[in-house]
């Protein structure tokens, strides 16, 4: 079943991309490692009254794993400004991949383990070295919202093995990627390993404590904010919003890592 | 061929000579003019090395309301007081700017001539050089006012280092957080200032000690 949705999706994603009169060889191919995300409807966790329930989300290709830590050493060894020994500050916080043995040597965390201790600046630069951008919100949320299963709704089995991982800290030394079952769509690892960055992660909360904020979402996170939830059962989603808007773009953290997106309009890229 | 021609002929040389010589000042002045600071932006510090903070490091390129290429190191050179807005903005945005202008009233003649002033937008999409230049003329913002767009990941990029939230509706209108920044001639952070009607006197404290720092590099101190 996995095998056949695989290719209905790259048929979709071909289509998608072919103009008339293309000659069919001209098709691009969905690049290695990413597979199509059909175009969907995404319902934001926190939303005003007077926005729409659902958000219309685009086609677009998605990393099948998060970057690991083989993919950024191709990055830095080819980009020495993203050598820990030499990024600016502004751009990447003192942890910055700290847990690497060495500017261009890993030590002991594994090579296909995902790459964590990067900023929002470094995982942006990675992706626009690799002809990519950061997955949206929208995009990430509508993607994370599929199980092995379906393509969306919450899945209790999941939501509690979601909370089982939030539960525990995670291990000093990560796992490598793709050990877990690929959902409906062939991503792996949304869930359960790493948090990931996202495009607009700062969206999430916009309100903030100052009183001179414009803020649709003027809900605060605790208490009242479950009210003008999407689903006030869905902790999982709770938690990685307030994760999100915890963060500050040259923040590193040990299990904060990321994935690439690329939209199917070349144009939109 | 006679003298006259000759003479002639010599003659159209050299005003052509003197036209494309004319044209390629021209071209390089149109070029350096993409690097030149915003009006009135007489550098008051030696070009230091940009420092590890600075903002300027930046290397996206921006749109001025005159259409103009403009990079964020043209702005170094004195201390910059900066927000972010959008033109369509009713309620904060022209709050925000009044701020900023109490901010530039309330300083002294020597500071308030030697700083400049910063409003880069949110709106990508709708604020082209020419709805900025008409929001500059609606609210009557003088030559040391630089008005910036570019790309949405550039806009986003730059709000990440000023720390300004923001958020676009399904109407197009933005939800954004307020903060005005100042930053020193070198481009760093030297306060934050978030919300809206707040006493320009911290601002002001901000932009005199941005100017010590500078002026104990620049062989003339008038500053006081």
């Amino acid at each position: 079943m996995k095998c056949t949705s695989w290719i209905a999706c790259i048929v979709f994603a071909s289509a998608l991309t072919a103009a008339p009169g293309d000659v069919p060889s001209a098709k691009p191919a969905v690049p290695a490692g990413m597979v199509a995300i059909p175009a969907g409807a995404f319902a934001p966790l926190f939303r005003a009254a007077s926005d729409p329930k659902e958000i219309p989300v685009a086609a677009f290709l998605l990393d099948a794993h998060p970057v690991t830590n083989g993919d950024y050493l191709e990055f830095v060894r080819a980009n020495p400004k993203w050598c820990r020994s030499q990024v600016k500050r502004l751009f990447a916080d003192a942890q910055y991949l700290t847990a690497w043995a060495g500017d261009l040597e890993l030590g002991r965390v594994h090579s296909n383990a995902p790459v964590t201790q990067v900023s929002w600046f470094a995982a942006r630069a990675f992706a626009v070295w690799k002809g990519k951008r950061l997955p949206t919100l929208a995009e990430w949320e509508y993607a994370g919202g599929a199980t092995s299963t379906r393509t969306n709704g919450i899945d209790p089995e999941l939501d509690r093995r979601i909370r089982a991982w939030y539960s525990m800290p995670s291990p000093s030394v990560l796992p490598p990627v793709g050990r877990e079952p690929a959902n409906v769509h062939g991503v792996h690892d949304l869930h359960g390993l790493i948090w990931e960055w996202v495009e607009d992660f700062s969206t999430s909360m916009v309100t903030g404590d100052a009183r001179g904020d414009t803020g649709l979402d003027r809900q605060l996170f605790c208490g009242t904010g479950a009210d003008g939830a999407k689903d006030r059962g869905d902790y999982a989603a709770f938690m990685r919003y307030g994760f999100r808007s915890s963060l500050k773009a040259s923040y590193t953290v040990h299990n904060l890592g990321f994935r690439c997106a690329r939209s199917l309009d070349p144009e939109d890229s | 061929m006679n003298p006259g021609t000759m003479m002639a002929g010599s003659v159209h040389w050299r005003l052509r000579s003197l036209i494309a010589l004319a044209m390629a000042s021209a071209l390089a002045c149109a070029a350096l003019a993409a690097d030149q600071p915003p009006c009135c932006n007489k550098e008051i510090a030696p070009a230091a090395p940009l420092s590890d903070r600075s903002l300027y490091q930046l290397e996206s390129s921006w749109t001025n309301d005159a259409g103009g290429a403009v990079r964020l190191g043209s702005l170094r050179g004195r201390p910059q007081v900066v927000s972010m807005f959008f033109a369509s903005c009713q309620f904060t945005c022209p709050v925000l700017v009044n701020d900023m202008k109490r901010i530039e009233s309330a300083l002294p003649e020597n500071l308030r001539t030697n700083i400049g002033f910063v409003l880069v937008t949110f709106d990508a999409e709708r604020d082209t050089p020419g709805a900025l230049a008409a929001f500059r003329k609606l609210h009557g913002l003088p030559a040391n006012w630089t008005l910036l767009r570019a790309g949405p990941a550039d806009i986003l990029e730059l709000s990440a280092l000023l720390g300004v939230k923001y958020k676009k509706d399904v109407r197009g209108q933005f939800a954004h957080s307020n903060v005005i920044t100042v930053l020193d001639a070198g481009g760093e952070i030297a306060v934050q200032i978030p919300g809206l009607n707040r006493d320009p006197a911290e601002a002001v404290r901000a932009i005199r000690a941005a100017f010590q720092r500078t002026t104990a590099f620049a062989p003339s101190s008038t500053i006081n």
